[in-house]
């Protein structure tokens, strides 16, 4: 008799427990005004507030709530968006992507992220219906991440140019009044006549071929970015991306790295490249310096849709693009910027609600990325944007914030360029699919090993060290510090990945 | 050995030979070089025009001088002058706060009749030795004290500095005797008179010193904008400086996984002469307020109450 008492009563207790927990994640119906706080990338935006009321006054009537925006800028996310998931600070949406310091996989893998399809309360199905339906089916699955709380998606996925495509950057009137073609452009091995030519016309003090840190090797190897420190690399097909062999490789110590680098240093003793990019941080610079003079012949660019009508607009010249392979998606261009809602917010049924109305509603989604119409831009006769000078006042990094195609065509960029967007969907995925490599078993590993990269790739990249006697002591140090255990490592997951795929 | 004393005339003292001397203001004159010169030569980038940086690199004697990166600077008005107002706003509210406190702390601890002084002197060294760690301290700073966006985010944080408290309390000690607060109190002065009006007077080299100090700090500071401050309208213009060069890290580190959006970035980010000119910006008024300051200390220090 007691016994059975005891029972009733633990089970009257547990049950209260449950049906208390219920109520905690009962549905939102909207009818308490809450605010929603978000964390952006690359703003650099000085006057929101007349950009957060008409926000808040759309946001009101639609989902009854109000928007915070916290600006984060390149020069901070990384480090303030890292502490306040750390601390566990009640800012409900993060901006995530593969390669920020609050990477997704390993956020959403911490427990940091919510998961938003799960299946115990799944808040897609109920707040985001159509938000999936309205981008690439690709890009959803690339959101799909192994996290805390078992496989699903951990952030809304930013459409914007997610399909990899590398180009040679070429000065188009340079180019032929050097009496060559596009069609000349070949391989990176072939360059030198054209450079010679460009150097003979140009003088000394001129370099035609510009070099960006770890694009430069990305490019001539056909890698895929496995690693944000670029030791690993997948080697794709250039033409038919999909065959691809999955096994990862060292960039490093691949015969072709040993001939690129070779080829490098010939092009840079003969005055093609300057020496200033063998420092990365004064290269970037350089790059842009030579982009926007037309200091250059040949130079490198991961291609955006419609890049030509803008580059060529800024440069004040033609700028051509001569893609090197067919283009491709993989996981890193698929996670190039993500909305994840934090495990700390207090409202996820609304932040969700509100990332599905900005992915979705062509009126948000234009007031969040450019401003106000008639303040911050104008729509011109032919229905194409132009900004007012109020728009120096508020330039939030577009491409971070969500669906861009749902926003009016730039004059610069053409009516048609969401077209050319949509075009990204038929691109070749590669076997690897959506995996990404999980760094946490061999951290201390890539810890050691980006710094002994750092301290060589520079000078190799820029040809000014002699590889003859460099890179033997670069793959030693490699080695000492266990790439051949990083290998191993990425492989391991990635034959695990492909078998749990098979089945 | 009395003669020895008696011979040596008063200026001997001081009195060093002609090449030690030589050398000595050759030692010293290269280090005020070494000192000078990185900023003289910041000031010469900030002349040099764009087109001279991208042929021949920094140097000392550019081919073409511009005031292009100044005009530019100017013609960025509002950030610049509210960046500016911004610094000193914190600066002096931040050093005026920091002082009293210093101050007041210190007095107490250096009086040996206050009867918690020991606990006191531990409280404060303790935080000297143990930090409660980055994430810890952004949490209680962000969420509980409030301190986000404002300028007591860049202000309180700061306000008490142990080790300041220790040379303030060190200065009391050798500089005030006991005399003096006795004397002041058989003449019916109370705790706080004592200290202002006869303590204070007295002190003022050292409180100079501890001003100057803590102005520095406030002046120089950007890691604590950067964690609290993310209204643009707030920031100071240290920090301002420091955003640039954080996306110039930012971007030599992550333009490889960025991609096309990387050139809008770089077009984002100022040039060298324009960073530099930034860079007089910020020095100058330091630069300024040094005399006015070290005027107070070189005359605190020939200034005493008991002449002995």
């Amino acid at each position: 008799m007691k016994r059975a008492l005891s029972l009733i009563l633990s089970l009257t207790l547990i049950l209260a427990l449950f049906t208390g927990v219920n109520f905690a994640s009962a549905a939102d119906d909207f009818s308490q005004e809450v605010t929603v706080q978000i964390m952006l990338h690359g703003s650099n935006v000085t006057d929101p507030a007349p950009v957060i009321e008409k926000i808040n006054e759309y946001l009101k009537e639609k989902l009854n709530m109000k928007l915070d925006v916290i600006w984060g800028t390149w020069a901070d996310f990384d480090q303030n968006s890292v502490l306040m998931l750390a601390g566990g600070d009640p800012c409900d949406i993060y901006f995530t992507c593969s390669w920020s310091a609050n990477e997704y996989a390993s956020y959403a893998r911490n427990g940091s992220f919510l998961r938003l399809d799960d299946p115990e309360n799944d808040l897609i199905a109920a707040y985001a219906p159509d938000l999936f339906k309205s981008i690439p089916a690709i890009l959803g699955e690339g959101a799909l991440v192994d996290g805390a709380s078992g496989e699903g998606i951990y952030a809304i996925p930013g459409y914007k140019d997610f399909a990899q495509l590398y180009t040679w950057d070429i000065n188009t009137p340079l180019l032929t009044e050097l009496g060559y073609t596009l069609e000349d452009i070949k391989s990176y091995a072939d360059f030198g006549p054209l450079l010679a030519a460009a150097k003979a016309l140009k003088g000394d003090s001129f370099y035609p071929l510009y070099v960006e840190q770890g694009v430069m090797q990305r490019f001539v190897l056909n890698l895929d970015i496995v690693d944000s420190s670029l030791l690993l690399g997948l080697q794709f097909d250039t033409e038919n991306p999909s065959q691809t062999e999955p096994i990862i490789k060292s960039v490093y110590e691949m015969p072709e790295y040993k001939a690129f680098v070779e080829k490098t240093y010939e092009y840079s003793q003969a005055g093609y490249i300057n020496p200033v990019h063998a420092v990365a941080e004064a290269s970037n610079s350089e790059r842009s310096n030579a982009q926007l003079n037309g200091a250059y012949l040949i130079g490198t660019q991961v291609y955006a849709p419609g890049y030509e009508a803008q580059a060529s607009a800024e440069r004040g010249f033609e700028v051509s693009f001569v893609p090197l392979h067919t283009q491709y998606t993989s996981i890193t261009s698929l996670r190039g910027a993500m909305m994840a809602v934090s495990a700390y917010s207090k409202h996820p049924e609304r932040a969700v609600a509100f990332l599905n109305l900005l992915n979705t509603d062509p009126y948000l989604m234009t007031l969040m990325a450019y401003g106000v119409e008639g303040v911050h831009y104008t729509i011109n006769a032919d229905g194409l944007l132009e900004f007012t000078d109020k728009h120096n006042d508020y330039m939030p990094w577009r491409n971070g914030i969500g669906n861009i195609t749902l926003l009016p065509p730039q004059a610069a960029e053409g009516a048609d360029i969401w077209d050319k967007y949509a075009a990204q969907a038929e691109a070749q995925v590669l076997p690897t699919g959506t995996w990404s490599f999980d760094q946490t078993p061999v951290a201390n590993e890539m810890a050691a090993l980006a710094n002994v990269a750092a301290e060589y790739t520079g000078g190799l990249t820029a040809g000014t060290v002699d590889p003859a006697v460099v890179l033997p002591e670069f793959i030693e140090k490699l080695k000492a510090n266990g790439i051949d255990k990083v290998v191993e490592e990425a492989n391991r997951q990635l034959q695990e990945y492909l078998a749990n795929q098979a089945d | 050995m009395t003669t020895a004393i008696s011979k040596r005339k008063p200026k001997d003292l001081t009195h060093v030979s002609l090449k030690t001397e030589a050398l000595f203001h050759v030692i010293l004159g290269g280090f005020c070089l070494a000192c000078v010169i990185p900023f003289i030569f910041v000031i010469i980038i900030s002349f040099t025009a764009e087109e001279s940086i991208r042929t021949i690199g920094f140097s000392f004697t550019p081919t073409i001088w511009s005031l292009e990166s100044y005009r530019y600077v100017f013609s960025w008005g509002d950030q610049l002058w509210r960046s500016y107002l911004n610094s000193f706003i914190i600066t002096v509210g931040g050093t005026i706060l920091s002082v009293l406190i210093c101050v007041l702390y210190s007095y107490t601890l250096f009086r040996r009749d206050f009867k918690l002084r020991k606990f006191f002197i531990f409280f404060s060294f303790f935080t000297m030795m143990f930090g409660g760690g980055l994430a810890p301290t952004y949490m209680v700073s962000k969420n509980i004290l409030g301190l986000n966006n404002n300028y007591w985010a860049m202000i309180v944080p700061m306000l008490v500095n142990p080790f300041l408290f220790i040379v303030m309390r060190t200065f009391f000690q050798t500089t005030i005797p006991d005399a003096l607060i006795e004397s002041a109190s058989i003449d019916g002065a109370g705790e706080y008179r004592t200290l202002f009006q006869i303590i204070v007077p007295i002190s003022k080299p050292g409180i100079a010193t501890i001003a100057l100090l803590t102005a520095l700090a406030y002046w120089n500071e950007w890691f604590i904008p950067m964690l609290y401050v993310s209204n643009a309208n707030l920031i100071p213009l240290q920090y301002l400086l420091m955003k640039m060069q954080n996306q110039i890290d930012f971007l030599a580190k992550n333009s490889a996984m960025i991609g096309a959006d990387a050139v809008n970035i770089l077009a984002q980010t100022p040039r060298e002469n324009l960073r530099m000119a930034l860079v007089v910006f910020i020095v100058l008024p330091i630069a300024c307020a040094y005399p006015f300051f070290q005027r107070y200390i070189v005359s605190g220090l020939t200034i005493g109450s008991v002449k002995g």
